[in-house]
């Protein structure tokens, strides 16, 4: 049988992925999918965690967590449609009209 | 009286079983249910309006009644209804009713009232939900339903760039950090194996063992740093001023003070008893001294930033951030006299920063700008409006014998008291970094009140402030002076909510 660690350091990378992906791009739809990198990057830990123990609560949170992942990223969609109809943008950098 | 109450709760009980311990949240997903459609036969926003209103008066009274007759319990092993819960729920209901109450009148409120209320019903639901939640899922998944609501809600005034901006920015941040949260949370449930938070199995009955475990470690930090956005402590506040600048005032409001409480219920649900369960460990030393130095940073980045503001809101929004920073000084201090200080303190700035916003809003209906050099002689333009603004900023100064000095005064002198009544002096650097913040942050306050009364007004035009502006105000007016004057209605609450917290230990 595979060793935990092996799924828990590649959660940690892809957490790590989708961190750098969201400090350094400037693209906001590519920060979205960051963000689900993050997400399933948890996800994988739980269903780790809760495979190698037995323990079911886990795998529910998983899909917890998708469910809402996917209302998320509707409304995070629709925001970034919003913001390019009336600001014709969707750089992070380029909205910017308000500052401290 | 009480027969008859007691009878009601019986029936209830009969008929819903141990749904009756989230009936104040299910009547409040009917309103969020039926509002978009009294919108759709109607076309009229103020059915949806009354509707969601009254739908809130009922929930906060069913909650009244269930804590007067002490229907305490446990709904399907995830939401626990205790006397902590259901204060926090009357707070979210006010906060609610308030923004519900100002939004029919107010100009910058959207044309899509059906789905507006929706949203603001379905917040104040979910906030209630992670009030009672007593399991990390429903935790997460509530808080993540106030997050996406309030993004739509942010977005809603639209054609207006800010507004759009300000959600994207929102979105981002809010996103980053319920993903920091979950992440830490699968850190959690694996060194204890539970995702339930009290109970012999639970995460709290196991932290006493955690010291030095660094996965729990690094859960409790992602945790911190998640919620942290949601409170917009620094260095995590980023959001906040963009939001509710960006916002139409009834949302900042609501975000300001709602969605803010609801981040601080959590904290204290998950932090607060995971530490005292801790006891004096190491451990719980270091995290003291973490939440510490936040809150110390958090009400001075607040304090010092809001003076150089020029924009009405976004000094409110820093001004929010500092306050965030004095109810921060619970988590340092972790005792019972400090957490009803804590709690009060919750109660007062929903009076003086949501009748703060109220009045702000009600001056952009009556065609007043946003930056502060509008508000230049507005006494002579609008009286009752500057006089009621002036004791909401006084207040939040901490100025006697408003509400905001009696609970500044009670959650600093808690931070220093022990409970055999003798003074501890551990924080005292932390309260006097507080009291210095306060008097910081009288130099803001006191130049808008300079600009209401002193400087000369452009025009004498008169604003008209509208009637239900009016009643709002008057009520925020008498909350900031009675909860000032007689504080003790509702601190006897609040020490029995602060029990109960420590009760779940």
């Amino acid at each position: 049988m595979i060793g935990m660690e092996f799924f828990l350091v590649f959660a940690a990378i892809l957490f790590a992925i989708g961190l750098y992906g969201i400090l350094s791009s400037k693209r906001g739809l590519v920060t979205l999918m960051s963000i689900e990198l993050m997400l399933n990057a948890a996800n994988i830990n739980f269903i780790t965690f809760a495979s190698y123990s037995g323990n079911a609560a886990g795998q529910v949170f998983v899909i917890m967590t998708i469910a809402v992942a996917a209302a998320e990223v509707a409304v995070g969609i629709a925001l970034m449609l919003n913001a390019y109809k009336i600001n014709k943008t969707t750089e992070v950098d380029e909205l910017s009209t308000m500052r401290w | 009286m009480a027969d008859i109450f007691n009878s009601m709760i019986d029936a209830l009980s009969d008929l819903l079983g141990q749904g009756i311990y989230v009936l104040p949240e299910i009547i409040l997903m009917v309103a969020a249910v039926l509002s978009p459609l009294l919108y759709f036969i109607t076309k009229k926003g103020t059915a949806s309006a009354v509707l969601t209103f009254v739908l809130m008066a009922v929930s906060a009274v069913v909650t009244c009644i269930m804590m007067h007759t002490v229907t305490y319990g446990t709904a399907f092993g995830l939401f626990e209804f205790d006397a902590f819960s259901s204060l926090m729920m009357l707070l979210f209901l006010a906060v609610g009713g308030l923004t519900v109450f100002i939004s029919q009148g107010h100009v910058e409120t959207t044309k899509h009232k059906g789905e507006y209320y929706a949203l603001i019903a379905g917040a104040v639901a979910a906030m209630m939900f992670v009030a009672s939640a007593t399991n990390l899922v429903a935790i997460f998944v509530g808080v993540e339903v106030v997050s996406i609501f309030s993004y739509a809600l942010v977005a809603l005034k639209k054609n207006d760039p800010r507004s759009s901006e300000a959600a994207v920015k929102y979105l981002i941040i809010g996103a980053l950090s319920s993903a920091l949260t979950l992440y830490g949370m699968s850190m959690i449930y694996g060194v204890t194996g539970s995702l339930d938070l009290y109970g012999p199995d639970g995460i709290v009955a196991q932290v006493s063992v955690m010291a030095g475990n660094w996965p729990f470690i690094i859960g409790c930090v992602g945790m911190i740093a998640g919620y942290g956005f949601k409170i917009s402590a620094v260095p995590f506040h980023s959001w906040s001023p963009d939001v509710y600048e960006g916002a139409s005032t009834p949302v900042s409001g609501f975000l300001a003070t709602g969605s803010k409480k609801m981040g601080f219920a959590v904290i204290l649900k998950i932090f607060l008893v995971m530490f005292v369960a801790m006891e004096t460990g190491v451990l719980s030393e270091d995290f003291q001294m973490v939440f510490a130095i936040l809150a110390a940073i958090t009400m001075t980045v607040g304090n010092v930033v809001a003076i150089s503001q020029t924009n009405i809101k976004r000094m409110l929004a820093y001004s929010s951030i500092a306050q965030a920073g004095y109810i921060l000084i619970v988590l340092a201090v972790m005792s019972q006299y400090a957490v009803v200080g804590g709690l009060f303190h919750m109660f007062t700035h929903v009076v003086m920063k949501g009748g703060a916003f109220v009045v702000v809003a009600a001056l952009i209906t009556a065609g007043l700008g946003e930056r502060i050099s509008d508000y230049n002689g507005l006494a002579k333009r609008a009286p009752f409006a500057a006089a009621a603004m002036m004791l909401f900023l006084f207040s939040l100064a901490g100025i006697p014998p408003l509400a905001g000095f009696t609970s500044k005064f009670i959650l600093f002198s808690g931070a220093l008291a022990t409970p055999a009544g003798g003074v501890d002096l551990t924080w005292l650097w932390l309260v006097l970094v507080a009291v210095l913040n306060s008097a910081i942050s009288l130099y803001y306050y006191a130049r808008v009140v300079k600009a209401m009364y002193v400087e000369k007004p452009q025009t004498e035009e008169r604003l008209p402030i509208g009637r239900a502006f009016t009643v709002a105000i008057a009520l925020c007016v008498i909350g900031v002076i009675v909860l000032g004057v007689y504080p003790n209605v509702l601190l006897d609450l609040c020490s029995t909510a602060a029990d109960a917290l420590f009760a779940l230990v």
